[in-house]
């Protein structure tokens, strides 16, 4: 969180009470990201912002990059994400390599290339389909023409985003077509929805860059006045409370249970378009609540590669 | 008087089929009417285009049908004729094609499927265009000289487009229904219209070095607003949370902190949520006082008897105290 945002989130509390805005929870230490230094059959090595770090391997550890490899696969200068198991930051349970997410609004088609636009005036993504995943990225995503919605997981290959699994349905309709949300009657504290992730360093030197480190999410319910840039988000299907940057969000695995509190550090425009479902553990409410960082949504139990789970957020009651 | 009426009944139209024509046609001019009616016929790029072209197009048959007289007037009643007429057949297409797509009639406003409604009412209209076909006046010269037959046709006429129009309860709904405030996009300026009126306002005004805030954020129902402050020769930060909508007494809250402890200073504005015990109105008449204490069992001595007061009960200054003398003096 930006000094801005902690400030934002002390006088917050200050005026409403601590429980409007809740002190935001670290990310657990089981959870690493760096960058592949060496690699062998029984231990690999990351630079991580701590210095190196190595991590040893279980029968169980599963590694993915575009599908499960061995860990002998694993090549110098990776970006790798690892949740540890529970003992501590020794040995790795789960590692994701070069993982990618291209979500937004198709802009351009050329063969098996799209071009997406992801919204808040982020760079374009290029994606590129596989012969061997297309088949499966069309049955979820049928309409790969501009105007339409996309929302893959895949891996970074040459700056772009090769897609190896849909994370979502896509919506039938183009994003200029959307409903608008029927007027809300009543509020209520808790909002059942889906949270995704993104990555803000894109792939890129995470050992170095602290937006890859950082703990946050990204909100598609920003207020326009205390954003700097251009928040160019709709009006999302879920009745989310505006907030700016600084607020924390008291969010709820409802799969695992975990729960933790992260605070807003982006506008997701992306998530207030798509009004879709996570199909991980069972289908209950359609809408986004979020987008986490990599390490956060790690953290509160969430699988890159399926992309999403099913969460509750809490607001406090902020009359006071 | 039946053809009196039936004249009535078609000098009626023209005005109205403008006024009609005009509401439409701005209703579509909308961003929010992209995707609906005869637009969903057509590839998604070209949506916008057509959607505009029919508002022209409504907006040109209304100016004729207020303005021209004579042949050119007739034309374009032919003309409005065939748009409604070609209307009922777009709708019932679009209807085969997509049965939960909106007629669009009325831009956003019409969202609700295509219904008998929606094609009876375009069917009326078309009637009622060609009524007017042959008619000498032009639409501007029937509204500007109306008669009791005119109000009443047009009463009732208006009465049947209302039951035929799904749109009437949108428009109710959107009057109707206000979002929750922490759901509602406020207006930063009218939130610092509230800021400025407000008591706490005042009260930090010296406290205040400038009129701009520092910074300016959002946390559902409460616009926050920081400005710098020196108070007493230190820094301080004045934190206002201006409520969005709500009543006025919980409108504007504030925080005096510390910037360099963090401390807080002092706090306004908040409400408190115990049940204070409010000032008393008026103090009953003896009568009905003696009256309200015997019937909730605190009845007092009766006349003739020197009953036990329970101690503290008084309240006349001397709580306990009296009846012992009483009862001395009785003894």
């Amino acid at each position: 969180m930006t000094d801005s945002g902690r400030e934002r989130r002390r006088f917050t509390s200050t005026v409403l009470g601590a429980a409007a805005a809740p002190e935001p929870t670290p990310i657990h230490q089981r959870v690493v990201r760096g960058v592949v230094v060496d690699a062998t059959r029984y231990m690999f090595c990351l630079a991580t912002p701590r210095g190196e770090e190595r991590f040893l391997y279980e029968n169980s550890t599963t590694f993915w990059r575009g599908g499960e490899i061995l860990a002998t696969e694993l090549r110098p200068g990776d970006d790798v994400v690892v949740r540890c198991s529970q003992d501590g930051r020794l040995i790795a349970e789960r590692v994701w390599a070069r993982v990618a997410r291209a979500t937004g609004v198709i802009v351009e088609r050329e063969g098996d290339t799209l071009t997406l636009d992801p919204g808040h005036g982020r760079p374009r993504t290029t994606v590129v389909l596989p012969y061997r995943t297309s088949g499966r990225i069309t049955v979820r995503h049928p309409r790969l023409e501009p105007g339409y919605l996309f929302d893959a997981v895949g891996i970074w290959e040459d700056g772009a985003v090769w897609a190896a699994r849909p994370a979502t349905t896509q919506p039938p309709h183009p994003l200029d077509a959307s409903p608008r949300r029927p007027p809300v009657r009543e509020y209520s504290t808790t909002v059942e929805g889906i949270v995704s992730w993104y990555d803000p360093a894109r792939g890129r030197s995470s050992h170095l860059d602290p937006r890859a480190q950082a703990p946050g999410a990204a909100y598609p319910a920003l207020d326009r006045s205390g954003h700097e840039g251009r928040c160019d988000r709709r009006t999302s299907c879920l009745p989310l409370p505006l907030l700016s940057t600084g607020a924390t969000l008291s969010l709820r695995n409802d799969c695992t249970r975990d729960t933790a509190v992260v605070p807003v550090i982006d506008c997701a425009a992306s998530d207030s378009w798509f009004c879709d479902l996570c199909p991980a553990c069972g289908t209950r409410a359609a809408g986004r609540i979020a987008s986490l960082t990599m390490t956060s949504f790690v953290a509160l139990g969430g699988l890159l590669e399926v992309g999403c789970f099913n969460a509750t957020m809490t607001v406090a009651n902020q009359e006071g | 008087m039946f053809p009196e009426i039936l004249e009535a009944i078609r000098e009626v139209q023209a005005p109205l089929l403008a006024a009609l024509l005009l509401l439409g046609a701005a209703a579509k001019a909308s961003p929010r009417s992209a995707g609906t009616g005869a637009a969903l016929l057509v590839p998604q790029r070209l949506r916008r285009p057509v959607t505009l072209a029919t508002c022209l197009a409504e907006v040109g048959l209304a100016v004729g049908l207020l303005t021209l007289t004579g042949p050119a007037a007739d034309v374009v009643r032919c003309l409005t004729v065939l748009l409604f007429a070609v209307s009922v057949g777009v709708l019932l297409v679009v209807r085969r094609r997509d049965p939960e797509a909106g007629c669009g009639c009325f831009g956003g406003l019409s969202r609700e499927p295509i219904g008998w409604r929606t094609l009876s009412r375009a069917s009326l209209l078309a009637v009622a265009a060609a009524t007017t076909i042959g008619l000498g006046p032009n639409g501007w010269t029937s509204a500007s000289e109306p008669t009791v037959t005119h109000g009443i046709v047009l009463g009732v006429e208006l009465l049947l487009l209302g039951l035929l129009s799904p749109e009437l309860r949108e428009v109710f709904s959107r009057a109707t229904t206000g979002e929750p405030c922490a759901l509602r996009e406020g207006s930063p300026r009218r939130s610092l219209r509230r800021l400025r009126r407000s008591d706490v306002w005042r009260t930090n005004a010296k406290v205040m070095l400038a009129d701009e805030p520092e910074d300016t954020w959002r946390h559902g129902c409460w616009r926050f607003l920081r400005y710098d402050g020196m108070r007493h020769g230190r820094r301080v930060d004045v934190v206002y949370a201006v409520r969005i909508g709500g009543p006025r007494r919980t409108g504007v809250r504030a925080a005096l902190v510390d910037r360099e402890s963090g401390a807080v200073i002092a706090t306004f504005g908040a409400v408190t949520t115990l049940d204070l015990q409010g000032p008393p109105r008026r103090l009953p008449k003896p009568r009905q006082a003696a009256k309200r204490d015997e019937a909730e069992g605190r009845g007092g001595p009766k006349p003739g008897t020197l009953a036990e007061e329970p101690p503290g009960e008084a309240g006349r200054g001397m709580p306990g105290g009296p009846s012992k003398e009483i009862q001395g003096a009785g003894a």
